[in-house]
This record gives C-alpha cells, sequence and structure tokens, in this order.
C-alpha cells in the first residue's frame, strides 16, 4: 500500500487528529451564541477525510485487486433496525488485513464519528444515515481485533438513538448484538483490539494494549447500561437491576468511575433490592456507597469553603451526596423495621408471640445451613475489607425483638442526624421534613416492639413533637401536600395515643372508673386528633372555603377516612355535661352522613373505603336513636 | 370555562396537554422538504406519514386540544392560557410549558411577535388579560403584581432582569415562602407595557445560539414569573389576601435535554452525553418504586424550581410543538409520545395512611355494644364505648372541694388566657389591643404572684409561660412595626382595581376579548361541526354497514346467478343437442316408416292381389267345382 507513506496519508492523519481535537477539546469551550462551532469545523474535515479515502484508496484498491474480489461482496444489511442475533459477521466478509478489509473499516470509522458528530449538533436523522453507513461498510468485514471495537460503538450509538426516540425494539437489536459480538469476541479471541483512532495514526502512535483494552472495555460497559436502560423500558426490572449492578461493578473493577457519583448509584440500587425485600443486598449496596463515597475525599473546611468558589461548591456537593447515602440508610433501616412488623403482627396489629418463635426457630435452622450466600459482591482488592466492616455495623436480618429493633432503630437515627445537618430546615424545606417524617416512622415501627406500654406512648409523643410546630409553620399554599400527610399523621398519632392512654388506664386501675387526670388528658388527646382531621379536609376545600363536590383520585381516601375518624372522636369525647354530649353526637351524626351521602353521589368511591362506609352506613341508623334518647333524658331533667 | 366538554371528568386534570404544529418554513420548503404532520382540529388529532417506507400506516394522536399550521396566536392564547390565568387570579398556582424539539416554534408560542399585535404569544397576552381584569375588578380591591425573569442554563440559574448577569443564583426553600431564589430580582410592574419592557429587558439577556436547525435556538430554559397579590373585603368585613403565581416556561429543545434535562455547558461537558454515564442513576431510580424508598436528588434546578406545578392547588398547562416536515418524522413521533405520556403526570406526594384493621375491627365490636344497649333501651351517657362510665367521675369533679379545684381552675384559667394570646398574636392583632394585651400580661403576672397557695413549681412554670408570651408579643410588636414600613413602601407598587390601566394595553385586552368571542362562536360552530360530522359519519357507517350487507347479498346472488346460468346454458345445449340428435333420429324414422310404408303399401297391394287373385282363383275353381257339381 504504497499511498500509506505518501504525504497524502500523513494529510489524512493530521486531519482526522484536528477533528479528534476540535470535537473533543475545543468544542467545550465554543460561545453560547454559536455553540456547535468547533462540532461543525470538525464535520467539515470528517467530511474531507471521507472524500479523499474514498478517491484514492478506491484508484489504487481496483488496480491490484485480484484476492478480494473472488470474495463475494455480502448482501447489505437492512435499512434500520437490525436482526436480533447477527453474528455472521465472524465468519463472512472480507478479513480485515486484506485491503479491502481496511478500506471498509476506515470508511465505516469516518462514517462513524460524522453520525456521532451529527447527533451531537441535533441533526439526529443525518446521524443515523451516518451510522448506518458505517453499518454497511462494516457488513462487508468479518469481525477481527482490528474491527470489533468499531462493531461495538457504532451500535451502541445507534441503540442510544432508537432508545431516545422511545424506539426501544431497534435499540435492543442493536445492543444485544453487540454484547454477543463482544462475548464472543472474547471467547474466541480476546487479544486488545485496535481502536478506531488507531486507523488514523503512525505507527509510533499506536496504543498500548493497556490502552486498547481500557477503550474497548469501557464501550462494552456502555453497552450494558444502555441495555440495562431498554429492559427498564420494558418492565424487565430484575434484568435491568443485574445490568445496573454489572454496569457498576465493571466501573469499580476498570477503575473508571467517579467515586460520589458511583456511591450514588450504588446508594439508589440499594433502594431497589430493599423493595424486593433483599437486605443482604441492599446492605451490600449501601455499604459499598459508603466505602466508595469516602473517596472523594474529605470535605473542605468552612474556611477554605469562604475563600475559593471551587471549594464551595464542592463542600455544597460533598456534603449534599452524602447526606443523600445516608438518607438511603434510614429508608434501609426504616424498611426492614416496618417488614419485620408485619411479618410479627397479629390481626389487630400487636406482637403475636407465636410467629416470633417460629421466626426465631426459621432463623437458627437457616444458620446451622450457614445461611444465604450473597448474590452480589462489589469491590475491588483495596476496598473489598472495608465494605464487610461498614456492613457488619447493621444486620440484614429481620428483627424479632426489641433490642434487635432498637439496634436497627439507633442506626437509622444516626443516619437522620447526619442527614439532617446539611438539609436543614432553612433552604431545603421538603427534604428537612421527608427526612423528619422518616424519623418519626422509625419510632413508629420501634414503637410496635416495645411492650411497656407506657414508653410506647412516649415514643408517640416524640413523634408529635417533631411534626407538630412544622405542620403549623408552613405555607399551606406552598406546601399544601406535606402539610395534608402532616396533619394525617398528626391526627393519626393523636389517636393512637389516645387508645394507649386508655389502655394503661384500665390496666393501672380495676375499677371501671378513670380519675379526672386521665379524662382530661384523653379528651386532649381525642380532640387533637380529630382537629388534625378536620383541618387536612379543610386543606381539600377551595380557596373561598367550598368542600369540594368532587374528590380527586390521590385524596378520595383520605378524605372518606378522616370524615369516619373525626365522626368517630366526637363520639369518643368524654363530657358531663348533656348539651355537649349532644353537639358531639350530632357532630359525629353529620360525619357520618357526609360518608354516606358521598358515596351514594359518587357510586365509585365507595370501593375505597369499603369498610369504613360499612360502619358508617350502621352509625347513620344508630346514632339518631341515642341522640333522641339523650334528648329525651334531657327533657325529663329539666 | 371553556374548552371543557366534559366539564366533570376533566376537573381533576392537573395536567393539560395541547399540541401545536408550525407550518412549514422558508429553508423547508426551498429544500423540498413534504409535509408529514396532518392536523384535524375538530376531532383533535394528529397524524403523521413516514413516506419513505410507504407500507408504514400512518400514525394518529389524540390531545384535548390541537393546533394546525394555520392556527392564530390569539386562538392559541384563549384556549389554552386563559383558563390558566383565569385560576391564577383566583388565587391558584400556574404553568405554562412549551416543549419541544428546537425550531419547532415553542419561543414563537410563548412570546411571539411583540411588535405586531397579532402575532404576540402567550406570554405578552397573559399580561394585557391580568391588567384587563385587574382593570374591571372592583373599586375596593388591591393588586400587587411582581415579575420575575430568569434562565437555566448549565443547570446554573441567571437573573435575567438582574444587574450583573455572570452571577450564579442559588435555588432555596423556606417554610413560609417555598422555593425561591436567592437575590432574584423582582419588579413591581403597573400595567402592561411595564410588564412588557421589564420582558424585553430580560429577553435580550437570554442565551441563543445559532445552529444548522434552528438560526435563534433558545439554549436554556426560561422562567417568566408573575406574582399577583390582591385583598379584598370578604363578608366578615375583614380584608382577605390572596396570591397566584404564574410561571411561564419556555424549555430549551427536548433533544437537547436528553433524559435528564440537562442544557448547555454541562451537556456539552459530558462531551456526547449519550456516552456519558452519569445517567446511570436515571435508570437505577426507574427501577425504584419510590413509595417507601429514598432517590438522591437528581432533579434538576428545573424541576425543583416549579415543584409545586404538579399539585392540588396548581393547574399546569402544556403546549407540545412540532414541526411538520418529513424529515423530523422520528422526533415529531417521540415529542407527541411525550405529551401523550405528560397527561398522566402527578405529584407524588400522597397520604400514606395507616392501615387500621385494627381500629375498625374494635369499631365494629361497639357498634355491636351500642346497638344492643339501644335494644335493651339502656341509659346511655354522652360518649359511648369505652368512654361511658368515666363520664360519672367527671361530674364529681365539679364538686371536688378545696384546694386542688382552685389550683386546677386557676391554672386552666392561665392556660386558656395564654391560648387566647397565643392565637390573638397570630391572628397579627392591632397595636391597641396589643397595649391591652401587655396589660392584662402583667395584671395576671400579679394575680399569679398573689397567689400563694399555688405549688411553687407550678407557679414557676406558670410564669415561664407568661414571660415567654410576653417576649413573644414583644416579637409580634416589632413584626408589626416592620410589616407597618414593608406596607408603606409596597402601598405604593399597590395598584387599585377598576383604575384605568388599560391605556395602551387596551387594545391588545380588547383584541384578545374579541377573539375570545370569535372563538366562543367559533368553537360552537365547531362543536356542531363536530356533532354534525359525527352524525354524518354515524350515516354513513349505517349506510355502508347496510350496504356492505347488501352488497354482499347482491355478490352471492350475483354469484348464484351465475351458476344458475351456466347450468341454464349447459342444459340448454344440451336440449338441443338432444333436439338436434332426435330430429336426425326421427328423420331416419320418417324416411324409414316412409320406405316402410311405401314397402307395406306394395306389400300389401301385393298381398291384395294375392288375397284377390287366390280369392279370385278359388272362387273361380269353387265356380268351376260347383259347376262341375252341378
Amino acid at each position: 500500500m504504497a499511498s500509506f507513506s505518501s504525504n497524502e496519508w500523513k494529510a489524512v492523519c493530521a486531519k482526522f487528529t484536528n477533528a479528534q481535537q476540535l470535537s473533543d477539546v475545543e468544542s467545550r469551550t465554543d460561545p453560547e451564541n454559536d455553540p456547535f462551532r468547533s462540532k461543525y469545523k470538525a464535520r467539515e474535515l470528517l467530511t474531507e477525510i471521507y472524500c479523499s479515502l474514498k478517491n484514492f484508496e478506491a484508484g489504487d484498491g481496483e488496480e491490484h485487486d485480484d484476492g478480494e474480489t473472488s470474495e463475494p461482496e455480502p448482501t447489505e444489511e437492512p435499512l434500520d433496525g437490525e436482526k436480533p442475533v447477527d453474528l455472521d459477521a465472524f465468519s463472512r466478509g472480507w478479513s480485515s488485513d486484506s485491503r479491502a478489509g481496511l478500506r471498509a473499516a476506515r470508511l465505516a470509522a469516518v462514517e462513524y464519528y460524522l453520525g456521532v458528530n451529527h447527533v451531537d449538533t441535533e441533526e439526529l436523522s443525518a446521524g443515523q444515515e451516518h451510522l448506518m453507513n458505517c453499518m454497511k461498510h462494516l457488513g462487508k468485514c468479518r469481525v477481527s481485533s482490528e474491527n470489533v471495537s468499531l462493531f461495538i460503538h457504532v451500535r451502541n450509538q445507534l441503540g442510544i438513538l432508537w432508545a431516545g426516540r422511545d424506539e426501544t425494539e431497534k435499540s435492543q437489536g442493536f445492543l444485544e448484538t453487540a454484547e454477543s459480538i463482544y462475548q464472543r469476541y472474547m471467547k474466541e479471541n480476546g487479544s486488545p483490539p485496535t481502536d478506531m483512532t488507531e486507523y488514523f495514526c503512525s505507527e509510533e502512535n499506536q496504543l498500548t494494549h493497556q490502552e486498547r483494552t481500557k477503550k474497548f472495555e469501557l464501550a462494552y460497559t456502555h453497552t450494558l447500561y444502555y441495555l440495562a436502560q431498554v429492559y427498564q423500558y420494558f418492565g424487565e426490572n430484575e434484568r435491568a437491576a443485574n445490568y445496573c449492578y454489572s454496569t457498576l461493578q465493571r466501573q469499580l473493577q476498570l477503575n473508571q468511575f467517579n467515586p460520589m457519583e458511583w456511591a450514588l448509584n450504588a446508594a439508589t440500587l440499594s433502594q431497589y433490592y430493599i423493595t424486593k425485600g433483599q437486605y443482604m443486598e441492599g446492605r451490600h449496596c449501601l455499604a459499598a456507597a459508603t466505602v466508595i463515597s469516602g473517596l472523594a475525599g474529605e470535605v473542605p473546611s468552612e474556611a477554605a469553603a469562604q475563600e475559593s468558589e471551587a471549594e464551595r461548591d464542592r463542600r455544597e456537593q460533598l456534603k449534599q451526596k452524602r447526606s443523600e447515602i445516608a438518607r438511603c440508610w434510614i429508608k434501609y433501616c426504616l424498611n426492614l423495621l416496618r417488614d419485620a412488623k408485619k411479618l410479627l403482627e397479629d390481626n389487630i396489629g400487636e406482637l403475636d408471640t407465636d410467629r416470633q418463635d417460629e421466626l426465631r426457630r426459621a432463623r437458627r435452622r437457616e444458620e446451622e445451613e450457614e445461611g444465604r450466600k450473597q448474590a452480589l459482591l462489589f469491590g475491588s482488592e483495596d476496598t473489598f475489607d472495608s465494605i464487610a466492616s461498614v456492613e457488619e455495623k447493621v444486620s440484614y436480618l429481620f428483627p424479632l425483638d426489641f433490642t434487635e429493633a432498637r439496634a436497627i432503630f439507633l442506626v437509622g437515627q444516626n443516619y437522620v442526624n447526619q442527614a439532617k445537618e446539611h438539609f436543614q430546615m432553612d433552604g431545603f424545606v421538603t427534604d428537612h421534613i421527608e427526612i423528619l417524617q422518616d424519623h418519626s416512622a422509625l419510632f413508629r415501627a420501634l414503637a410496635f416492639f416495645e411492650e411497656d406500654v407506657e414508653r410506647r406512648c412516649k415514643m408517640h409523643k416524640r413523634r408529635v413533637d417533631m411534626l407538630e410546630p412544622i405542620c403549623n409553620d408552613l405555607n399551606s399554599q406552598y406546601y399544601l401536600l406535606i402539610r395534608r400527610q402532616l396533619m394525617f399523621e398528626l391526627a393519626e398519632t393523636y389517636n393512637e395515643m389516645m387508645d394507649l392512654k386508655l389502655t394503661l388506664a384500665n390496666r393501672q386501675e380495676d375499677s371501671q372508673s378513670l380519675d379526672n387526670h386521665t379524662i382530661k388528658k384523653f379528651n386532649h388527646l381525642c380532640s387533637a386528633s380529630a382537629k388534625y382531621f378536620q383541618m387536612f379536609l379543610d386543606s381539600l376545600c377551595s380557596p373561598e372555603g367550598k368542600i369540594p363536590e368532587h374528590l380527586e383520585e390521590d385524596v378520595l381516601r383520605p378524605a372518606l377516612v378522616a370524615r369516619f375518624r373525626v365522626a368517630r372522636l366526637h363520639s369518643k369525647l368524654i363530657s358531663s355535661s348533656p348539651p355537649v354530649q349532644l353537639d358531639n353526637l350530632n357532630k359525629a351524626l353529620e360525619n357520618y352522613k357526609y360518608v354516606v351521602q358521598y358515596c351514594e353521589a359518587h357510586p365509585e368511591a365507595a370501593a375505597a373505603a369499603e369498610t369504613e362506609l360499612e360502619l358508617s352506613k350502621e352509625m347513620v341508623g344508630l346514632l339518631p336513636l341515642k341522640i333522641n334518647r339523650l334528648k329525651a333524658r334531657m327533657a325529663t331533667n329539666n | 370555562m371553556p374548552g371543557h366538554k366534559h366539564e366533570k371528568q376533566e376537573v381533576s386534570d392537573n395536567v393539560k396537554v395541547v399540541v401545536r404544529c408550525r407550518p412549514l418554513n422558508q429553508r423547508e420548503k426551498m429544500t423540498g422538504f413534504k409535509q408529514a404532520v396532518t392536523v384535524d382540529e375538530i376531532r383533535g388529532t394528529i397524524t403523521v406519514n413516514k413516506f419513505e417506507t410507504a407500507q408504514e400506516p400512518p400514525k394518529t394522536f389524540t390531545f384535548d386540544t390541537v393546533f394546525g399550521p394555520e392556527s392564530k396566536q390569539l386562538d392559541v392564547y384563549n384556549l389554552t392560557a386563559r383558563p390558566i390565568v383565569d385560576s391564577v387570579l383566583e388565587g391558584y398556582n400556574g404553568t405554562i410549558f412549551a416543549y419541544g424539539q428546537t425550531g419547532t416554534g415553542k419561543t414563537f408560542t410563548m412570546e411571539g411577535v411583540r411588535a405586531v399585535p397579532e402575532l404576540r404569544g402567550i406570554i405578552p397576552n397573559s399580561f394585557a388579560h391580568i391588567f384587563g381584569h385587574i382593570a374591571k375588578a372592583e373599586g375596593d380591591t388591591r393588586f400587587l403584581v411582581r415579575v420575575s425573569y430568569l434562565e437555566i442554563y448549565n443547570e446554573e440559574v441567571r437573573d435575567l432582569l438582574g444587574k450583573d448577569q455572570m452571577q450564579r443564583l442559588e435555588v432555596k426553600e423556606r417554610p413560609d415562602i417555598g422555593v425561591y431564589i436567592k437575590d432574584l430580582t423582582s419588579y413591581a410592574a403597573n400595567n402592561a407595557d411595564d410588564m412588557d419592557r421589564i420582558m424585553t429587558v430580560g429577553h435580550k439577556n437570554r442565551s441563543v445560539g445559532a445552529t444548522n436547525m434552528n438560526e435563534h435556538s433558545s439554549r436554556s430554559h426560561a422562567i417568566f414569573t408573575v406574582t399577583i397579590e390582591y385583598s379584598e373585603k370578604g363578608l366578615d368585613g375583614n380584608q382577605h389576601v390572596r396570591m397566584g403565581k404564574l410561571h411561564l416556561v419556555d424549555l430549551a429543545g427536548s433533544e437537547r435535554q436528553g433524559k435528564t434535562g440537562a442544557t448547555g455547558q454541562r451537556l456539552k461537558e459530558a462531551t456526547k452525553i449519550n456516552l456519558s454515564l452519569s445517567t446511570l442513576g436515571n435508570v437505577i431510580s426507574a427501577l425504584v418504586d419510590g413509595k417507601s424508598t429514598h432517590v438522591p436528588y437528581r432533579n434538576s434546578k428545573l424541576t425543583r424550581l416549579l415543584q409545586d406545578s404538579l399539585g392540588g392547588n396548581s393547574k399546569t398547562m402544556m403546549c407540545a410543538n412540532i414541526g411538520p416536515a418529513d424529515y423530523n418524522y422520528d422526533e415529531t413521533i417521540s415529542t407527541l409520545r411525550y405529551a401523550n405520556r405528560a397527561k398522566n403526570i402527578k405529584n407524588k406526594a400522597r397520604i400514606n395512611e395507616d392501615p387500621k384493621d385494627a381500629l375498625l375491627r374494635q369499631f365494629q365490636k361497639e357498634i355491636e355494644d351500642l346497638r344492643k344497649k339501644l335494644e335493651e333501651g339502656e341509659e346511655i351517657s354522652g360518649s359511648e364505648g369505652s368512654g361511658s362510665e368515666e363520664m360519672d367521675e367527671g361530674d364529681d369533679e365539679a364538686g371536688e372541694p378545696g384546694e386542688g379545684r382552685r389550683r386546677r381552675k386557676g391554672l386552666r384559667f392561665v392556660t386558656k388566657m395564654a391560648i387566647r394570646f397565643d392565637s390573638q398574636i397570630k391572628k397579627k392583632v392591632s397595636p391597641d389591643k396589643m397595649v391591652e394585651m401587655q396589660a392584662k400580661i402583667e395584671e395576671e403576672r400579679k394575680a399569679l404572684e398573689a397567689k400563694l397557695d399555688m405549688e411553687e413549681e407550678e407557679r414557676n412554670k406558670a410564669r415561664a409561660e407568661l414571660e415567654k408570651r410576653e417576649k413573644d408579643l414583644i416579637k409580634a410588636q416589632q413584626e408589626h412595626q416592620l410589616l407597618l414600613e414593608k406596607l408603606s413602601t409596597l402601598e405604593k407598587k399597590v395598584i387599585v382595581g377598576g383604575v384605568d390601566l388599560l391605556a395602551k394595553a387596551e387594545e391588545q385586552e380588547k383584541l384578545l376579548e374579541e377573539s375570545n368571542n370569535e372563538l366562543e362562536e367559533r368553537r360552537r360552530r365547531a362543536e356542531q361541526l363536530r356533532k354534525e360530522l359525527e352524525e354524518k359519519e354515524q350515516e354513513r357507517l349505517d349506510i355502508e354497514e347496510k350496504y356492505t350487507s347488501l352488497q354482499e347479498e347482491a355478490q352471492g346472488k350475483t354469484k348464484k346467478l351465475k351458476k344458475v346460468w351456466t347450468m341454464l346454458m349447459a342444459a340448454k345445449s344440451e336440449v338441443s343437442k338432444i333436439i338436434l340428435e332426435t330430429a336426425g333420429i326421427i328423420a331416419v324414422i320418417k324416411t324409414g316408416l316412409e320406405t316402410f310404408k311405401a314397402t307395406i303399401g306394395k306389400w300389401s297391394l301385393k298381398c291384395l292381389e294375392a288375397e284377390l287373385s287366390r280369392i279370385y282363383s278359388i272362387n273361380n275353381h269353387e265356380e268351376k267345382k260347383g259347376a262341375c257339381l252341378c
């Protein structure tokens, strides 16, 4: 190939290097009002390269073409899309060391870069055309270490292009082929393949084996990552999660990651495993996240942040992201406690000791069988031990008694405090409140395991103390939805406390009577609960204070339940004065009636609160009787 | 409210989606691109054809409202933005988005050509609308209208109205005012012209880049926010203040945001967003069920700023813009699909209610008890269930003698007072009331100190409480002062309803009104047309159905007929063949007969002759014989 050493070829190589430089480096500093200046310049150069390649290689290629033409041109690929698995490319086509093969690969590479360039400059259709041309050129070649990288790169690009257009099936075709090409190549050959950039550089500038491997493996990591997207789109969540895991693990292994970003991703992945009840995997992801986020270095001091903007940014970023990971940990503890509670509670929500014994036995059996095997394993040699030591700090097993539950609660609470440090009320209202809600939920779950009623009551009091002031401080226009959540939770918590107080009083005193103090306390809790339910109901009204005729689907059940509970709380209030009693009963009746009437007017609502409706109907029948009796008594007393 | 065909069902729609298709532009016409998009405004459908592969059937999408290439700016405003602005004027929050690929007319829809009244976009029209509303309001309604204008470029917030364009602003949140941007400039506007000027200033500062696809491609998200506060006398005689916020959002080209919503430099830094693994997090979070988990904040500044746009008291309208040319086929489809999905966007904040089966079960039992008691006619006290017996105890309390009782009463009084103060302070009482209250607190304190029989501890507690109240009161007073000062500065900016503000904006408002009326008329007509169309369609269908059944029958009959016909023909030809054959046979028989006859004739003659001759001869013989004998 005489022309390779010629000046012409040297010029082509220089142009290519220039185009790469423009596209990857200079484009970053293009002015805002001409954002693609360098990309357009790079495109021109690439087009010129393409023309010269066509011209001078076509000429000398055909002249002394003997061996190549004997091999028939492989059939063309379909226009867009790809057959699911097309591995003929390993056995058919020009071999890459043939002149025609090399020429085709070079043309394909230029088409590839042109395609990427067009996609980058928002000309997707044109980009697609170039990428398909690249595919066409490659279609004539046999897969080898000289071109396999391009085979995968172009499919990655086409895969993501179609995924961006939501044509996921097309995307899947390209990506799965890329995956199989990689796997087959690694099985059959496995030597570090040539990178496409090497087509256009002199011998001395060739990449080392290490560099080649790095680039090639990174391309495959992307294939896996895009496939994760594809499977997620198809709703194959488990498969998608596996691909996400592989992507993360490969990043770690190949040392191609940004620590904070990686850690955040691993922490997010933990949330997937948590919802699947796979706490061992969830914990592993979180431990890895904690360890890897440590690699990002120390948080700059406040003093340093004062001095430079860059340090200030870094401080904010690190603090925020570590707090995010802490929040994922909180959810881990919370879900573990909650799931354990679900397993252990009987049909009235109390601890079922039979279930407890049964689960203890099951755990012992499992321990004897040496437990479950971990499905995931993150880490490189130097991080493995530290990940394991973070894992040891909290169990992945369901807590079965108060001591175990408390251990998990404390870990969670510790992360709550950590997260609150960054997500302060002033500046991060929504986040701060979400953390408080979690804290409250942690107390709630722990209270289930607590046997002492008084202490249990105190835990609920803690919940009220942390939520009540906030609920009242928030602007109701901007935090409508959060306030609704808080009101509902406060109402339920007061209700819970009221029930506990009653249990306690009944337990303490053998006599059936309650003392004054208890009654006062009881009434206070009862009205507080009713007050918050009512506040919730008021928040549904229009700005003019009108009760909505139609309740939206997301508040339908809460609204009906709140009405029902308000009714019930009113009939529970203790009073010695008959007029007050009457008033309370009337309010109760009014609210029961609302539930019944609303469901009559909106038959579709009945399904949302079936039991409540049924009970309300009964009460609507019974309460008037009771009210009449009371009235009669009042009349005779007067 | 216009545009609501099924009021009942659409009430719950917080997100309304409309689609607008722009006409082919000069460049596209010159290049010879074909129109791939057909818009049927009456049916609300958009059909996209793919020309290169003819076998692919055209795709059709249906939306609340669609606008074709000939649609007018004023119509777009009246049909889409007007209801949103109306609800902002009622005190809701409203958001209007323009979404779509670059160069599909988002900025034209939002801003339009401001020099030409007919070509003005949603933003200037909303100004006219707002001030038109103020001008028509009752005399004792007061308004304060403020505007701010910002852009998000490269995940950095810039104040388009600020003095220093390079300054980056922080997005923050405060319990009392929600999400806000620290140090963002906001101007009070007194009329539509004010607003227009402010917008022009900001508009100049926007990041616009020239690309091959679009000479004026908006590179950033821009949010123009109008805050309208107004106070009016309610039925109770008090002033009621309400506030509504209108966000007008011009998004950067959709292709540029990918799945991250990133814009500008940040996108470029990832060189190729496609190849950047930094979006892995988005994929993972999509796998996570958000109910009881935490997904680390990946939301862009944009989502954070607009976080209350999808909530309960917010109305959102999204205008998806598309281009008509065939070369954008895939992008157009993608935008339409997104718009389709956007209809179902909801805010994730839901009420997580505790499932309380135990409670219900308990209640069921209580009802049972109650029923029994009622049936038995037993005395029932005011509270049912667990509370019923304790009531008597409560009665006793009233008669409880001695110190304990007094102590309790005294305390209760203090607490009651405290509560009253509390609520009064919260209500921001008037200064003289405050003085009065202070006196009361003082009095209360003295009374407390005088009560020597009170336990030390409780007294201290009560005193502390009082002191706290006092402090609060002082704070409230200070706040009050501050508010007064603020008020006086604000008062200058407040506009009183009914004042003639229209001036130059009058024309625009008139134009809007007119076009709205015209629109109403047109809509009625369109509705009628649509109905007629539907009827005709139905009729056509009916006829077609009948027709097809008739046609089928006819076909069947024709077939049968044909068959019978061929059978007939075959039979006929057979008959004629048989006729011919028989004729031959008859002829042969005839001739045979003839000859036979002839032969018979001959023979009979001969026989006759022979007989005759025989008879003759016999006779002769007999005669001869007789003669002989005789």
